[in-house]
């Protein structure tokens, strides 16, 4: 297996020596799967970034900012572009580049990679490297009275410190015409939700421009955890994002467990995957009962609500919270699945699966509902692969990705359940069926009831085959100083990717997270455009985007 | 074996109460199942019989370095002292796996407090004891002193401050079919113009500190504000950076605090009744 991966890494290699062999100053394959390419200038960026996005088929998932002027093997500024092949190959590719003072500025390759529009505009606020040739110079974390010459990613910041406010204006896109006139909306929202400001450009009541003003939900976690050990890290990666507790504390351990070269047991990958499932169904249920509630259809989001509520208590039951706090543990995981488990589980999913599918096939039988769904918010294919966008976004649109297949993590690897991809026929049908996803309202209901079927049938798959062994294994003195690695998984929500360099005393150097969110907040400002300022919130529901997972 | 306990378990029918009868609501919701789970983890405390007891310093020690939002306190005008900041502890049970002996997690929710003074525990009964009145119990008497302080109904509104949503889960919980708290009296509205309570989240983060502060502004008086989750009670695990504020209450006046990393939607109930409980006073002190 593991030397299948190296093979692949090997192709992906010479193909980019081949084109770039003057620009390289060296490559390097870590950690199975992930191609590091170190630059010898960063103005090459733009050349090798393309080449991998256009040619290698390569989807921007993360840019990593590290700073390592205080470093005595580096110097200056490091940036990390990680792209991500989707093709069947499991590879990430990270193209590097050193950032040297007193320039502090690089290249912005966001006119041709659009996805990179907001990683780089992040760099700017935290780092305070400026990205030459971006069209957006408005800040976007540290919002507009944040002084201008501080920058909290620096290691010469301390996380302590209380900065003052500088007044100053944000700038909105203006939409000028007869008849156009602003609606802003938030931070502070009618609903139960978390903040954010949307200004809304409309016509009459038809939405011609939308702009979302995010991050006010920032709390600095990737600082935070830079004077945290890893144990406590942990906890706070669990709270990225609440309900997306287990695939953001997987992707946090698997990266040190790769850093750390470290094969966890098979129980407990078998554990993670049962449980990064069952978070996985809790939350589906829930947004499908959003999307319900929205459509102004309250008979089945009171329905839908009951089954998420049982989920819930299930939860609690195996794992002491309702939202799957706890569950992992450096090397392994802190809650050891008993036979009384097994039964609960298999028992509670049991009767969720029969009333899910009779209460799914109601709703589709409701004309009026199923009509408010379709052509609501469509994503065009174009738009979702230029954005960057993953997960039920992605799939919605008829963009085939999953972590868990692409990038097999915990127990998938071993795991044939993929419905769709078992045989060629399969694989054909399920091609021709996302051709016909247009990436509307209703392709994402459908894509997440697909979702829930799927997990139900990995959790009963796992479960019937889980083996004994142990739940924990130590990394205790296996972690070097500056050594790094990526971390993923696939949330209900999409890819999450975590990144993480080591420091000294077992300490983290630098973790950047980059949840599903982030990537795909941007596509809303896309899929509203055809809509009318109504159908804002189903559009928003129907996307599932966590504020605090972007904000970070 | 196991699979043995799997047939029986696919074996037995499902129960089928979902659109079998299409106009009846369902009745017992959890289908008797225990409201609050064996395994529920609410709070840390000691086990202790006294509260002179003392506790040895390699244990205080280990108790402070295992606690990442250093919820344990053993200093109190020089005397022998150990409690637990109950708006700081997250319930993430690392001192329990390392002094099971000494401390425990507690499965009950009736920690929401008034008075931030106060708001430790110092130890607590041996005995298991759960806080065992069902949800129904709580919800009724809350509604008989909705009506009789505020006559009709009590209308709060959610404030996020920067949470990281899981207490929003769990507020959004209240709302479904199982707790259902609009029979009791209780209303979530839209506008904090409408609002008795502005139920507050988060630890209060930079970029929302004034969009909280004129959301308080907007609330007409007498209001109450209920700090929900460790965070809003304490900062919790983001405690006082850069980007937050390290509790709710360095922003606006609060007057209930309800600890929990999250709150279950029991906790949220509990903690609403004490700002009622709040409201009568604040008038009986008006008069």
């Amino acid at each position: 297996m593991s030397t299948d991966k190296n093979r692949k890494t090997a192709e992906y290699t010479e193909k980019i020596v081949r084109k770039f062999a003057d620009h390289l100053q060296s490559t390097k394959e870590i950690n199975l799967n992930e191609l590091v390419i170190n630059l010898d200038n960063s103005a090459s960026i733009p050349s090798v970034c393309l080449f991998i996005y256009s040619e290698l088929h390569g989807r921007l998932s993360t840019v990593v900012c590290t700073d390592e002027r205080f470093n005595a093997s580096r110097s200056g500024f490091v940036l990390r572009y990680v792209f991500s092949i989707d093709n069947g190959d499991d590879v990430f590719i990270i193209v590097t580049a050193n950032i040297q003072e007193p320039g502090k500025s690089f290249p912005s390759i966001a006119l041709q990679i659009p996805a990179a529009l907001l990683y780089e505009r992040e760099i700017k606020d935290m780092f305070g490297l400026v990205p030459e040739g971006n069209p957006d110079s408005r800040s976007l974390v540290l919002h507009q009275d944040w002084p201008k010459k501080i920058f909290p990613l620096r290691r010469d910041f301390n996380v302590d410190t209380k900065v003052g406010r500088e007044p100053n204006d944000y700038l909105f896109t203006r939409v000028e015409g007869e008849g156009v006139c602003e609606i802003p909306v938030g931070p502070v929202h009618a609903g139960i939700i978390e903040p954010g400001h949307f200004r809304f450009s409309i016509l009459g009541e038809h939405i011609v421009n939308l702009e979302t003003r995010l991050f006010y939900t920032h709390k600095g976690i990737e600082k935070l955890a830079e004077n945290m050990n890893l144990d406590e890290a942990l906890l706070l990666s669990e709270r990225i994002s609440g309900d997306e507790s287990v695939a953001n504390s997987i992707a946090f351990c698997q990266a040190l467990e790769r850093i750390a070269e470290v094969n966890i047991t098979r129980k407990a990958e078998q554990t993670r995957t049962v449980f990064a499932e069952l978070e996985r169904i809790y939350n589906h249920l829930g947004t499908l009962a959003g999307i319900s509630t929205d459509a102004g259809f309250a008979f089945g989001s009171a329905r839908l609500n009951i089954l998420k509520e049982k989920m819930m208590c299930l939860n609690e039951q195996i794992s002491g919270s309702r939202l799957l706090f706890g569950v992992n543990r450096l090397g392994g995981v802190g809650v050891d699945l008993t036979e009384q488990h097994y039964v609960n589980i298999i028992k509670t999913l049991n009767q969720v699966q029969v009333s899910f599918e009779l209460l799914i096939s109601f709703l589709r039988g409701k004309s009026s509902f199923i009509d408010r769904l379709r052509n609501t918010g469509v994503i065009p294919i174009k738009t979702a692969k230029e954005l960057g966008v993953v997960g039920v976004s992605a799939r919605c649109a008829g963009l085939d990705i999953d972590t868990r297949r692409n990038h097999p993590y915990a127990d998938y690897s071993k795991l044939k359940v993929d419905q769709h991809h078992k045989t060629p026929r399969d694989v054909t049908r399920y091609k021709v069926e996302m051709q016909n996803r247009v990436g509307d309202a209703l392709s994402r209901f459908e894509v997440r009831i697909e979702d829930v079927k799927d997990s139900i049938n990995i959790v009963n798959t796992v479960l019937n085959n889980l083996s004994n062994g142990d739940l924990r294994v130590s990394l205790d003195g296996k972690l070097k100083p500056f050594e790094y690695a990526l971390g993923y998984a696939e949330s209900h929500r999409g890819q999450t990717i975590h990144w993480i360099m080591i420091g000294e005393d077992e300490q983290i150097f630098r973790y950047k997270i980059r949840t599903a969110s982030f990537c795909n907040w941007p596509v809303i400002e896309q899929a509203v455009l055809n809509d009318i300022v109504p159908d804002f919130p189903l559009v928003n529901k129907s996307l599932d985007l966590s504020y605090s997972g972007n904000d970070l | 074996m196991i699979k043995d306990m799997f047939k029986d378990a696919l074996k037995r029918k499902p129960s089928n109460e979902l659109l079998s009868n299409r106009v009846n609501t369902i009745r017992n919701l959890l289908n008797n199942e225990k409201e609050i789970s064996k395994n529920y983890r609410a709070m840390a405390s000691f086990i202790m019989s006294s509260k002179s007891e003392s506790v040895d310093q390699n244990v205080k020690n280990t108790l402070q370095a295992v606690c990442v939002t250093k919820a344990f306190l053993f200093e109190k005008a020089g005397e022998k002292y150990h409690s637990i900041d109950l708006g700081r502890c997250i319930a993430c049970g690392r001192c329990n796996e390392a002094y099971p002996t000494l401390i425990k997690m507690e499965r009950r929710f009736d920690y929401a407090f008034i008075n931030k003074s106060a708001k430790t525990i110092i130890s607590s009964n041996t005995s298991d004891s759960p806080f065992e009145k069902p949800l129904n119990e709580i919800g009724l008497n809350l509604k008989k002193r909705i009506q009789k302080v505020l006559r009709r109904s009590i209308s709060v509104r959610a404030v996020d401050a920067g949470s990281c949503n899981g207490c929003e889960i769990e507020i959004t919980a209240l709302n479904n079919p199982i707790y259902d708290v609009e029979r009791f009296g209780i209303h979530f509205v839209a506008s904090p113009r409408h609002a008795d309570v502005l139920l507050v989240t988060g630890p209060g983060s930079r970029n929302m500190e004034n969009p909280l502060q004129l959301t308080y502004k907007a609330t007409p008086e007498p209001k109450i504000v209920i700090a929900a989750g460790a965070c809003a009670c304490s900062g919790g695990i983001f405690g006082d950076t850069y980007a937050t504020s390290g509790g709710i209450d360095k922003l606006v006046p609060v007057d209930v605090y309800i600890p929990g990393c999250p709150p279950r939607p029991q906790a949220l109930l509990y903690g609403l009744m004490l700002a009622i409980d709040k409201i009568t006073s604040n008038q009986q002190g008006h008069q």
